[in-house]
């Protein structure tokens, strides 16, 4: 093997940086395939180049686990690649989505992307369960528990339906969540138009743009918020396994940790429940923020057992 | 070529480089460390490393390995072995370096020492990139925001923010290689003078 020369280097970081954007094309497949062709070891060159770019992300990543899928995943959804995502599905073979149905289901603390047949991705956050049905003229996702956030491949011929309970929201290509809460349905959307309805009165049915999150009830919207698009991206926070609070009663925070992790935060003390507290914290580090409230608030920390971390008014 | 296959094809170089950049870059240093130890120059690392990475390139699927970097360890002592045996003058030490090698699993100390300095290291490059170029990357790399939204939000087209994305992958690539020659030799010496006549 020649060892790469600075020109070969900079060629591999071209073809790395191209590919880091959403408009690959068969020409610059074509291109690349040439110039990998054209001297031993660049394929190697060009991994390496590619593993140095994507190696220097925060470490938050890491505890998101890539399943390898079975088709084609982590292209964006938008213009000609949505097309080619439906003709990739399509090559693939169209039977295989017949009744093709599959349970997920992540433990505390665990966060899985999980790459569609279809070209969508979903991120699944903790503590949730659901099914994936993927069939000929409609693609269905129903959660049992827990949050997931969906990046939808376009297919106008095949809607993209998330149930939670006996609410539902649509869409047809873009990016929402859907997190099934005690109170009610939450649906957030980062991108496009989704559409948001209960099964038990239809008259209910909801528009909602980027930036829009709505609590819906099986009866009725119990709660609607627009022009939040900063909000809605801190919600959504998990999928970089962060929590961003702005403003959050220490309760709200707490229980948010309490999603994650097996050490529970809890309130001693209802006298602290309402502090507001802001800050962006790993999803894994109660303690970072059990300290981090100590060190702001008049609030102090026991931390002597080790499955539980209290919460007080400090002496 | 089809437009499924190109998709397919991308999607598998983004899965392979996310896996190697999980898997094998933070222990970079450390294997870079033990081939210079053997003896190994600093030249022939760069070469050792890139075949190494070629032979990953080449196999069908990476499911089947449980262990990525003692597979890399172990792939790169394959390639070693075979470059000493062709070689006509070895010194008996670089052989003996090998044949001891044995399969340290456990990520030592200096290892997580050492992609942490070099993480930190590539943060600072960012930070000295020039103006445009750094603004891009990091909403790119810290953000995560695609080249798409970066090009609206910035008021530039999708080709000039790939531009700059490549200016910082060149600049990024330069400074892991740096980082690891430099701790590669850190450590060399390190050892050198603690484990005194070896």
């Amino acid at each position: 093997m020649t060892p790469a020369t600075e020109h070969d280097r900079d060629m591999a970081a071209r073809f790395v940086a191209r590919m880091d954007g959403e408009n690959w094309s068969e020409a610059d497949e074509a291109e690349l395939q040439l110039w990998l062709d054209g001297g031993a070891g660049r394929e190697g060159l060009l991994l390496q180049v590619h593993a140095a770019w994507l190696a220097t992300t925060p470490a938050a990543e890491e505890e998101i686990v890539e399943e390898a899928p079975a088709a084609p995943a982590f292209w964006r959804r938008r213009g000609f690649m949505g097309a080619m995502a439906a003709s990739v599905a399509a090559a693939v073979g169209a039977q295989r989505w017949l009744d093709a149905r599959s349970s997920f289901a992540t433990r505390v603390g665990e966060i899985r992307r999980v790459p569609l047949a279809d070209g969508s991705v979903m991120t699944i956050n903790s503590g949730s369960e659901l099914t994936v049905r993927m069939a000929r003229g409609s693609r269905e996702v129903e959660i049992a528990q827990g949050e997931a956030w969906f990046d939808v491949a376009k297919d106008a011929a095949r809607p993209f339906t998330v149930a939670a309970g006996k609410v539902r929201a649509r869409a047809v290509g873009t990016a929402f969540s859907v997190r099934r809460r005690e109170t009610g349905v939450e649906v957030l959307v980062t991108e496009g138009v989704v559409e948001s309805w209960s099964e038990e009165d239809e008259s209910l049915r909801l528009r909602l743009a980027a930036g829009e999150r709505a609590l819906l009830s099986d009866t009725a919207v119990v709660h609607y918020e627009s022009d939040r698009a900063s909000a809605v991206d801190r919600s959504l926070a998990w999928r970089s396994g962060m929590i961003d609070l702005n403003g959050t009663s220490l309760s709200e925070a707490a229980d948010e940790f309490n999603r994650y992790n097996q050490r529970q935060i809890i309130i001693a003390d209802p006298a602290v429940a309402d502090e507001q507290f802001d800050g962006l914290f790993r999803i894994n580090d109660p303690q970072g923020f059990a300290e981090a409230v100590k060190a702001s608030l008049n609030v102090g920390i026991d931390e002597s057992d080790p499955r539980v971390i209290r919460l007080m008014k400090s002496q | 070529m089809t437009q499924g296959e190109v998709i397919n094809a991308l999607a598998r170089r983004r899965m392979l480089a996310a896996w190697m950049a999980r898997e094998i870059v933070p222990h970079e240093a450390g294997m870079r460390a033990w081939l210079a130890r053997a003896r190994v120059s600093a030249e022939d690392i760069d070469e050792l490393m890139q075949e190494a990475y070629c032979q990953i390139v080449s196999l069908p699927s990476v499911d089947h390995i449980t262990a990525p970097r003692a597979y890399f360890m172990a792939s790169l002592r394959h390639m070693m072995l075979r470059r000493i045996r062709r070689a006509q003058v070895v010194a008996i030490d670089a052989i003996e370096q090998v044949e001891n090698w044995r399969d340290e699993s456990i990520v030592s100390p200096e290892d997580e020492a050492g992609s942490r300095i070099t993480c930190q290291r590539v943060m600072a490059i960012i930070a000295g990139l020039p103006e445009r170029c750094r603004r891009v990357v990091e909403l790119r790399k810290i953000e995560g925001w695609s080249q798409k939204d970066i090009a609206a939000h910035l008021g530039m087209s999708e080709k000039a923010v790939e531009k700059q994305v490549w200016v910082g992958v060149r600049a990024i690539r330069a400074a892991w290689a740096n980082a690891e020659a430099q701790s590669a030799q850190r450590m060399d010496q390190a050892e050198r003078g603690v484990g005194g006549g070896r």
